[in-house]
């Protein structure tokens, strides 16, 4: 690094924020780094030490912009008023920083780093208290990396989107942790790649809109609205994420809409609302899709699709204490979707036949027909009856009066015996204390309860045995 | 100690107390005599509060509706037969009701030496004998040192060897005074002599829910020393009619398993029979019997 | 002179008696009577040994596929005590007060020096203990079994310290209303049979009535919301659902529509509502018993 520009760098960094006057919020000041990157060349790097630097940042120089390594990072404060940074110059690199309090207005898409060209690197940035996190438009191949971007405490609707894509093509975002946004929401954005990232308490963990050709891999989606929503998009491959417990009013782990040609493979969709939801998807029935070795686990529902839904293909997953496995919703069955391929089916966690032969697949086909998922497939307010006895009792029925029984939803001709999709690694025990707490707890009430009964009992007896002799010889 | 003024109790149509009225002093010892259905056991119940009633019931100035509970405290009371939880053992039904009257724990093994239970406490209710249940139930009965004690029909479900005992033990309790140097007020329902004989001083006779005599125990004895009931026996059809024309003629006549019987005076004994011939209803046997047993009871009258 | 070493002993020990004594005393006796009877083993045994298995089933089906600590094995225990727990306390409700009442028992107790209102609080807070104990041991087992194979998680845990509670507040509402049958029947067999009755129409008949509106009548969603809080065995599922999982989603548009209407009231509203079943079916048989005349 030239030394004259670094001390350049440390006078802008001490200088600048004492001297300027405190710039009134909504005057939407301009920063103190703005010189530094006029004084720049084209592919120069400037190096910005620990500080505070209010106001917009305008980057319209093919510059890296990297934080000093070090302890403090610096601040691109915005004050609570507009955008943080703005890109407007290709490959320029953002590197280390923080940056923090944009504006809250939603109309204004008041937003933490805003990307307007092409090939931007943001990198290793932390965004918090920013209505919007990262805004690219029509900035192609651009890499959002590494950033931990967080939100403004706010009404979810009055959130901005942590990431927005629009037509920006052949992004790359990679190890992100997104928390509390709205949505990360791509739209129109061809040959996205978005891999190891983890969103948290978000609306959308990821959603797609007109986004073709777009892999989404080795993600973990947790605790939000839903995991990942795909709508028109076509050609989308999913595999290896994580999409767990995401349970918001409609809480698909997975979702696909009117999406065409994808391959969902070696997913765990654990615990939401709806594993997977599929709408007239594929599109084109002969656009044969994949749907396979995923782990579809402890979700209330694994995987509901429209009536109308045709031309899936599902094999090797495995379908795990869901309490509904599949749901149909209406009135229909799936008998245009294969549930299996090349004579392998999936893991059934119900399913209750037998593998004489040792083939790892079940002799008999593993149908889902039962009365109360039926009941509740054309009724979902029936759901409210969910764990009652009352829904052991309509499946006893309908077990015992086949006139009454469903037309099974489907068949999986191949059920396998073992499950074969992704596996969790089982999550830490922490409270593995605790149980022993509840286990001494509950035991001890009983304890102390029998305890109480028999008290006087056990005081009495031996003052009475004592007694005895003594007041039969003053009787006598 | 017990005033009952004008006491009625209805169950449904039937009228089993009938405007009755009786006061028992401090001290005083009162036998209801009469027939089951009499209204004896009735006018215990309402004492306890056990039952709802017309009229009023005061226990040492106390009204036994309203005040139930401090009214009980002064009552020990002993059923015809001791219906508690049978799986207790002694010791451990003494120590309820110990409490329910509101006593610490009391040493179990004193209060059973005074009954003669001693060395029973750790016996199961269900295995004591109907004879040791009285005296069980006596014990607790007399748990708290109560000043009055009701007896309802004490020795009906004992034998006779356990009624004498009974009756002895009860006997030498009459005699006996409370702690506080007063004399325990005893209000009883019986329909045996020996029992009015050794307990009572006066005793009320009932019939149909009213009081028809109140006497002096010894005169009831004497009065009644005589008294038989002669059992008739008949053919069941003609039972209905037998009863008609004898009550007709002043008897009081009532059904029995195997023919009518009929209280007779001492100088009346053949009329029954006479009665009964005229009216051309076929006398096969008859006996006679103390008043008012169910059984011919041999025992000589003291 | 038999009475006079009866006396001293008596006299010694008396003391002042506080209010409660009586209820105590007639609770300590219930409940030793229950822990002693049958049913009481019976449920306890039938109850831990479900527990057992559901958390024995649960803990190896998602240990196939290396999933863990969602607390599955909560849904299946809320079903088992949603079976169990109304059937013991409303038995155990209709054994209280009739079976004495046959065996002369009743009349003897209350010719001792206790209030009517004492002897009905004083079994209902004996029995009580004794279902809190039984459910107690059973849930406890189930910890217990968890915590040995290693299987159990903090989610767990909570989940059982929480069902723990809720059945016992189901059975303090169940054991009302048992008690309630109990003074009204006249025997004690036809106070049990109602009694099954009572928990066959609680437990299967009107849920499919709610079935039946929501299919034939098309009922609304606050309608489900209110039916379903009127039923202490709903109450108890969605409280426990409430609890653990900290929403309602699971029981689909009406358990969304009431964590959305009451986010805060939620749980007060279930409190109520246990609390009413509680409290009115035991006040009403408190006020039969006292006024009646005879036993």
């Amino acid at each position: 690094m030239n030394p004259s520009r670094f001390i350049m760098g440390l006078l802008g960094a001490l200088v600048l924020p004492c001297g300027a006057p405190a710039q009134p919020p909504g005057a939407g000041g301009v920063s103190p780094l703005a010189s530094r990157i006029a004084a720049a060349a084209p592919g120069d790097t400037i190096e910005v030490g620990p500080g505070t630097y209010p106001g917009r940042l305008v980057i319209d120089k093919a510059v890296r912009l990297v934080a000093r390594p070090g302890p403090d990072r610096p601040m691109l404060d915005a004050q609570g008023y507009g955008d943080a940074v703005e890109i407007r110059a290709e490959n320029v690199e953002l590197r280390g920083f923080i940056i923090e309090r944009t504006g809250s207005e939603l109309d204004g898409e008041n937003v933490g780093v805003r990307v307007l060209a092409n090939g931007a690197v943001i990198q290793d940035n932390e965004l918090r208290d920013v209505l919007f996190g990262v805004d690219c438009k029509a900035a192609l191949r651009c890499v959002i990396r590494n950033n931990v971007i967080g939100a403004k405490d706010l009404d979810i609707a009055r959130r901005g989107d942590a990431i927005r894509l629009w037509r920006s093509d052949g992004t790359l975002i990679e190890g992100n942790t997104i928390r509390d946004g709205r949505d990360s929401i791509l739209w129109y954005s061809k040959g996205v790649i978005v891999r190891n990232n983890l969103a948290e308490r978000c609306r959308y963990g990821f959603h797609l809109m007109y986004s073709n050709d777009v892999t989404i891999e080795g993600n973990t989606l947790r605790a939000n609205s839903v995991g990942i929503y795909f709508m028109y998009s076509t050609g989308v491959t999913v595999r290896n994420n994580i999409i767990d417990r995401n349970r918001g009013p409609s809480g698909y782990g997975i979702g696909l809409k009117d999406t065409d040609a994808f391959v969902i493979e070696n997913n765990i969709l654990s615990g939401n609302r709806v594993g997977m939801y599929l709408d007239n998807s594929p599109v084109v029935r002969t656009n044969r899709v994949l749907i396979a070795r995923n782990t579809i686990a402890v979700n209330d529902v694994g995987m509901q699709f429209l009536p109308s839904v045709k031309g899936n293909t599902l094999t090797g997953n495995t379908m795990l204490d869901n309490f509904e496995q599949i749901s149909v919703l209406g009135r229909g069955d799936l008998s245009d979707n294969e549930f299996d391929l090349d004579g392998a089916g999936n893991f059934w966690g119900d399913y209750a036949g037998y593998d004489a032969d040792h083939d790892g697949v079940g002799d008999t086909e593993y149908e889902s027909q039962t009365l109360f998922e039926n009941l509740m497939d054309r009724e979902p307010k029936l759901r409210l009856l969910m764990f009652s006895p009352v829904q052991q009792a309509i499946e006893f029925v309908g077990r015992a009066l086949p006139a009454i029984r469903p037309e099974p939803k489907f068949s999986d001709l191949y059920p396998l015996m073992r499950p074969a999709g992704a596996t969790l690694v089982a999550p830490a025990r922490a409270g593995g204390g605790n149980i022993w707490i509840a286990a001494a707890a509950l035991l001890g009430v009983p304890s102390m309860i029998v305890g109480f009964a028999f008290a006087d009992r056990l005081l009495a007896r031996p003052a009475a045995r004592r007694n005895c002799p003594a007041m039969g010889g003053a009787t006598a | 100690m017990i005033a009952i003024e004008r006491v009625t109790k209805r169950f449904g149509r039937a009228t089993a107390v009938d405007d009755v009225s009786f006061s028992l002093a401090e001290g005083d010892s009162v036998a209801l005599w009469g027939a089951n259905g009499a209204g004896k056991s009735t006018i215990i119940r309402c004492v306890l509060g056990l039952l709802r009633y017309r009229g009023a019931i005061r226990v040492n100035g106390m009204d036994a509706a309203r005040d139930g509970k401090a009214v009980r405290r002064l009552i020990g009371y002993v059923p015809q037969e001791l219906g508690f939880y049978d799986d207790l053992s002694v010791g451990e039904a003494i120590r309820f009701f110990a409490r329910l009257k509101g006593l610490a724990t009391p040493r179990t093994g004193g209060v059973l030496s005074g009954v003669g239970l001693e060395g029973q406490e750790r016996k199961r209710i269900r295995d004591l004998s109907g004879g040791m249940k009285q005296r069980l139930a006596l014990a607790i009965a007399l748990l708290g040192d109560p000043p009055v004690l009701i007896l309802d029909e004490v020795t009906a479900s004992l034998d006779a060897c356990g009624r004498e005992e009974f009756v002895g033990l009860l006997s030498r309790l009459a005699d006996a005074r409370g702690a506080a140097g007063t004399a325990r007020t005893m209000l009883f329902a019986s329909h045996r002599l020996e029992e009015i004989q050794s307990l009572a001083k006066r005793v009320l006779t009932l019939r149909a829910g009213r009081i028809v005599a109140d006497e002096a125990a010894g005169e009831f004895v004497r009065g009644h020393a005589g008294g038989r009931i002669m059992r008739i026996r008949l053919e069941a059809p003609e039972c209905a009619a037998a009863i008609d024309v004898l009550r007709e003629s002043g008897f009081a006549a009532r059904l029995n398993g195997v023919g009518v019987l009929v209280p007779i005076a001492e100088s009346r004994k053949a009329e029954p029979l006479r009665i009964l011939t005229d009216a051309s209803i076929h006398v096969s046997d008859f006996d006679l019997m103390h008043e008012p047993g169910p059984e011919p009871h041999k025992e000589a009258t003291p | 002179m038999i009475a006079a070493p009866l006396e001293r002993v008596v006299r010694v020990f008396a003391r002042p008696a506080p209010w409660w004594s009586n209820i105590s005393a007639v609770a300590a006796r219930e409940l030793r009577d229950a822990v002693r009877a049958r049913w009481f083993l019976l449920y306890t045994l039938a109850f831990a040994g479900l527990g057992l298995g559901i958390s024995y089933i649960s803990a190896a089906g998602s240990g196939a596929a290396g999933l863990s600590g969602y607390g599955r094995t909560t849904a299946g225990l809320i079903n088992l005590v949603l079976l169990v727990v109304p059937l013991m306390a409303l038995t155990a409700g209709a054994g209280s007060i009739a079976p004495d009442r046959e065996r002369g028992m009743l009349s003897y107790l209350l010719a001792q020096s206790v209030s009517r209102w004492e002897v009905l609080l004083g079994k209902y807070l004996g029995l009580s203990l004794a279902l809190l104990a039984c459910i107690c041991l059973g849930l406890g087992v189930c910890a217990g079994v968890l915590a040995l194979t290693g299987a159990g998680t903090s989610t767990d845990a909570r989940s059982l310290l929480w069902l723990g509670g809720l059945a016992f507040g189901l059975a303090l509402g169940m054991l009302s209303i048992g008690m309630l049958v109990s003074v009204l029947a006249h025997k004690g067999s036809v106070a049990t049979g109602t009694a099954v009755f009572l928990w066959l129409l609680m437990v299967f008949a009107s849920d499919l009535g709610v079935m039946a509106g929501v299919l034939a009548l098309r009922m609304r969603i606050e309608t489900l919301l209110a039916v379903g809080l009127a039923n202490p065995l709903q109450v108890f599922k969605m409280w426990s659902l409430h609890a653990i999982d900290a929403s309602l989603d699971v029981l689909g548009s009406v358990g969304l529509y009431a964590a959305d209407t009451y986010p805060h009231g939620l749980a007060w509203m279930f409190a109520a509502s246990l609390a009413a079943w509680a409290v009115v079916p035991l006040v009403v048989a408190g006020l039969v018993f006292s006024r009646r005349s005879g036993v």
